[in-house]
């Protein structure tokens, strides 16, 4: 029962991390090619993986900006591990397009954001 | 700061550059982008890509080798199917290439020069990917965040355009043609006719007309159901549209199961061939319809000018239409001349 708690608590915790991780990368990167082409490529990295890791697929994406309400609700009872995974996989697939498009000049200004972001959640998942 | 604001100042006369040339065609557009875009950053080839014709137009520097120009037409393709549904297919690609000198004299383009730096971005509107747009150069590095920002605003500008033009020229497509049958329709046929008449009327050059009518139309719909009759009206005006000169002459639909053929050069007897020769070919071309075919005939009115004297080119039609009208009351599937009043 306790560590179900720990678990619950934990995969809230890193969905927390990946919602403001992805509300930066949105801002940063809206900032230099607009919303409308921003959300049409997270549109295409969600459907890149999520036949993978399906729970991505519940994330919202708008001109207005991702949101993670729904993934939130959907994903409580997920591993911690499998939503970290998810998560770096759909970065992955971010960056992928990123570099397809625009070589190293999106990729420049994101990294620094990410890294650190990814690292913090690999450190929380293995503390489990 | 005040470069900035001179960058700014130029970005908006490049958007402004593309939002005013939508009267003429897309190549226009990419020209009025690609004239003003050297005044805001350096570039060997601007490319433009749009999906809806297929057809890829790149605005390059005149020294630009064509290995450098196949290496971003290769790299544009790659970039626009990842963002695509499928892979794009280089050789259904049509290429369209404008060469100006972008780069000083010194600047010249080394001939073994390849691809270093580009930015290619989606061309979005509305949800949907319509192309993409690319700059690319010899040089590495040779675009930073700011350039991006700054083409990013180029390519909405330009989605917005060729999204604006797609429109209108499907309101032209409208206007002109026949939706069902792709022949031109009624409203085009007057405008014609009198571009027609007006050309041969004081020079007395010959003019014929042709108006064709389908013999028992009704009772096919009646028989086969509205979607049969839309394929016999298909496949007539298809057999129509394939035997008259495809510059020169026109075919319309005059309505319902009627059609007519404006032939400018023409004389009666040679009128009079070609509308035996259609009467001929419908007679014996069968028509599919699920499992069945129908045999359809056609019956066939003519008018010609100088020989038949008129003034004005409403007359030319009624006496092709009472042609027609002896020709359906002689029996059907014949071809008549107009005789007189």
């Amino acid at each position: 029962m306790k560590e179900d708690k720990e678990e619950k608590w934990s995969s809230d915790l890193i969905l927390e991390l990946y919602a403001n991780l992805l509300t930066e990368i949105w801002a940063t990167v809206s900032a230099l090619i607009g919303e409308a082409i921003l959300g049409l490529l997270f549109t295409l990295a969600i459907q890149g993986i999520g036949g993978k890791y399906a729970f991505l697929n519940s994330l919202e994406v708008s001109e207005e900006g991702i949101s993670l309400d729904k993934m939130k609700k959907d994903c409580r009872n997920m591993a911690p591990a499998e939503i970290h995974r998810g998560f770096q996989s759909l970065i992955n697939q971010l960056s992928h397009l990123f570099s397809a498009l625009t070589e190293g000049v999106i990729n420049k200004e994101i990294l620094p954001k990410v890294l650190p972001k990814v690292r913090e959640a690999e450190r929380m998942v293995s503390q489990k | 700061m005040r470069l900035i604001f001179k960058d700014l100042n130029i970005l908006r006369s490049i958007i402004n550059a593309i939002g005013t040339s939508i009267g003429s065609d897309v190549k226009g557009i990419v020209e009025s982008a690609g004239t003003t875009l050297p005044n805001l950053f350096d570039f060997s080839v601007f490319g433009v890509l749009w999906k809806e014709e297929l057809i890829l137009y790149l605005f390059q520097e005149e020294s630009c080798p064509p290995s450098f120009t196949q290496e971003v037409v290769k790299n544009m393709i790659r970039v626009f199917s990842i963002m695509g549904e499928k892979q794009m297919e280089r050789e259904r690609v049509a290429l369209q290439v404008e060469k100006r000198k972008l780069k000083p004299n010194q600047m010249m383009m080394d001939p073994q020069a390849t691809l270093k730096s580009y930015l290619t971005l989606p061309l979005a509107i509305e949800g949907e990917i319509i192309g993409c747009i690319s700059v690319n150069s010899d040089q590495p590095n040779a675009f930073d965040a700011q350039h991006l920002q700054f083409f990013s605003v180029i390519g909405y500008q330009m989605a917005a355009t060729l999204k604006h033009f797609q429109r209108l020229r499907s309101v032209k497509k409208e206007a002109i043609y026949d939706s069902l049958t792709g022949l031109m329709n009624r409203r085009y046929l007057e405008e014609r006719l009198s571009v027609e008449t007006e050309k041969a009327f004081p020079s007395g050059s010959k003019l014929s007309i042709i108006m064709v009518d389908i013999d028992h139309f009704k009772k096919v719909n009646d028989t086969f159901g509205h979607a049969a009759g839309d394929k016999v009206l298909r496949e007539i005006a298809s057999l129509l549209k394939s035997s008259v000169r495809t510059q020169d002459d026109m075919v319309a639909r005059y309505g319902g199961e009627e059609f007519v053929l404006v032939l400018p050069g023409v004389s009666l007897e040679a009128a009079s061939t070609i509308a035996e020769r259609i009467r001929r070919s419908v007679e014996n071309t069968p028509i599919d319809i699920g499992e069945t075919q129908i045999h359809s005939t056609i019956s066939l009115g003519i008018s010609s000018f100088p020989i038949h004297r008129i003034k004005y080119k409403e007359e030319l039609v009624k006496m092709a239409d009472l042609a027609l009208y002896d020709a359906k009351r002689g029996g059907r599937n014949r071809v008549c001349v107009f005789t007189g009043l």
